[in-house]
């Protein structure tokens, strides 16, 4: 088994030797298509996180009346838990609400400096399943007694997030294409490289080759290509990524770029193999129609 | 080794080429296969090693009925039957031990075991002074001579010539003929299709004659000419 292993890629390699021109675009096809799938994957990604955020941001906070006890704030949150669409409810009071504005202000502490007494308000921060109930939720805090003021996220978070979230799915839908373009390019190219070796394996054939045998060669010649095309795609993507987050992060600085290590590691991880799949896909699809016996 | 019975081949263009052939080829044995050219002689070896199958008829090798024969297992028939091609179908991207050498690659022999057969088939042809050429620069007689090692290399059970000697000289054409006879004295059942009168008159082994299609005779110790 291992014997032939070595006999397969040796193989393999010999053929893309040999087609070098052939190998040399299927790689540059293969590496141009997974850059491109890439892109739209950073993209989608990024979207995602910005999702996430905006999402997060889909609050109501319900400002407190600075006379309640204990126990009518305990009666507060379960009353505002139990209206419908409300996700969580949580207290902050005054104490923490300070304590956040001072970790907020680190830079300007001098603000803070003359105040004595606590000036802000406890309150309940309340999430939501969806933007749409946030509206009614509120009217009904706001009805409440010992709710001084109700606040949420306006028409611009929702609007914005209907916005990104077609850009996500025109993305994956685009995505889905390319992949599917790219598999049939692979399939062509390697339909070439088979051509050009119909008479080897047809010596193959009649020395006694098993059909296996003779694919095994260009499967790992597809997987080869595929991860050859993968590492350099991700190699461009990633030069290339690095330049326009830095300069995009200088002109809307208040977007949050993802730049981190495993952020990438993800991207790698998915055109990895993604370029393998389509490598050995491509090939295997490609092999399924040649002859054995042709004569 | 080989029987077949009321053996017909049509091909999808509708020519006949082989018309109603029956035979028995004993294991060991030497056989000439002649007729004009046309006659069916590539047909009649592509059958034996299920290049193709019958339109109708059986053909049976070495107890297998190859019509039965299934689709998986016929690369292992073909590891019993060496066939050099009237075309060579050599490869020319390679040299000459690795032509020989992709015989037993392809059933998966050890390198050593590799090494040490191919060696050994490539002296007894006499071409190991060439064992590092590329076939494209060997002469005709060279070029068939390898072949033939290639057939023989993983001792096949039958082995099938279609036209060795075909534009050799008559000297070189002895020369390798006097290798198929030695191959056939270790015990391999050889079967060579041949327009060869000089060779098949020389042999004195038995005949079958094809014409257009059809058996029209089979002697033992026969001669070319029709009587
Ligand atoms: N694949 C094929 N498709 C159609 N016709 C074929 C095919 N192979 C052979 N034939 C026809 O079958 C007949 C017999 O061909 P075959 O090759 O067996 O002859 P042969 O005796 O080997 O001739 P030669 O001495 O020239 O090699 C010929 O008329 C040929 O044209
Ligand atoms: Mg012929």
């Amino acid at each position: 088994m291992i014997r032939n292993l070595f006999f397969y890629i040796r193989e393999a390699f010999f053929s893309t030797k040999k087609n070098g021109i052939i190998s040399l675009a299927t790689i540059v096809c293969l590496t141009a298509t997974l850059i491109i799938v890439g892109i739209f994957l950073i993209i989608s990604l990024n979207i995602n996180i910005f999702i996430a955020n905006l999402e997060s941001q889909l609050i109501a906070v319900a400002y407190l009346t600075d006379d309640l006890s204990q126990d009518e704030i305990e009666k507060l949150v379960q009353n505002t838990g139990g209206l419908e669409g409300v996700k969580g409810v949580d207290y902050v009071s005054k104490e923490e609400a300070l304590q956040r504005l001072k970790e907020d202000l680190t830079e300007h502490k001098e603000i803070l400096a003359g105040i004595q007494e606590n000036p802000l308000p406890s309150s309940l921060e309340i999430t939501v399943y969806d933007s749409n109930y946030l509206e009614e939720a509120s009217y009904q805090i706001s009805q409440f007694k010992g709710i001084e003021e109700v606040n949420y996220g306006g028409q611009l978070t929702k609007n914005l997030l209907i916005v990104f979230e077609f850009i996500r799915k025109a993305g994956l839908g685009i995505i889905l294409v390319l992949l599917f373009v790219s598999i049939l390019i692979m399939f062509a190219v390697i339909k070439i490289s088979v051509h050009s070796r119909q008479e080897e394996i047809e010596i193959m054939a009649l020395v006694g080759a098993t059909n296996w045998f003779i694919r095994w060669p260009f499967i790992i010649e597809g997987f080869f290509k595929g991860l050859i095309s993968s590492l350099l795609a991700f190699a461009v993507l990633g030069k290339a990524y690095q330049y326009f987050s830095g300069q995009a992060k200088e002109i809307i600085p208040f977007i949050s770029i993802n730049l981190e290590v495993d952020f990438a590691l993800r991207i790698g991880i998915i055109l990895l193999f993604l370029g393998i799949f389509i490598g050995v896909f491509g090939s295997m699809l490609s092999l399924r129609r040649i002859s054995y016996e042709k004569l | 080794m080989i029987r077949m019975f009321h053996v017909f081949k049509t091909f999808p263009n509708k020519v006949s080429a082989l018309w109603d052939i029956s035979i028995h080829i004993k294991k060991g044995e030497f056989v000439f296969l002649i007729g004009p050219t046309g006659a069916g002689k590539t047909t009649f070896l592509k059958l034996i090693y299920r290049g193709i199958l019958p339109s109708k008829g059986q053909v049976i090798v070495d107890g297998v009925n190859l019509s039965r024969l299934k689709q998986s297992y016929v690369p292992f028939l073909r590891r019993e039957i060496g066939v050099v091609f009237q075309d060579f179908k050599l490869l020319y991207d390679r040299n000459v031990f690795e032509n020989v050498a992709f015989s037993l690659r392809v059933t998966g022999v050890k390198n050593a075991i590799i090494k040490k057969e191919v060696n050994e088939i490539l002296n007894i042809i006499g071409l190991s002074h060439k064992k590092n050429t590329n076939p494209h620069l060997l002469s005709g007689g060279e070029q068939q001579k390898l072949c033939i090692a290639r057939a023989v290399v993983s001792r096949p059970l039958i082995l099938l010539t279609d036209e060795p000697t075909g534009n050799l000289d008559p000297d070189t054409s002895w020369e390798i003929m006097k290798l198929l006879f030695k191959i056939n004295i270790w015990g391999t059942t050889v079967i060579m299709a041949s327009h060869d009168k000089l060779m098949v008159d020389r042999a004195q082994k038995r005949v079958i004659r094809l014409e257009q299609g059809r058996l029209v005779s089979d002697t033992m110790k026969g001669v070319y000419s029709k009587e």
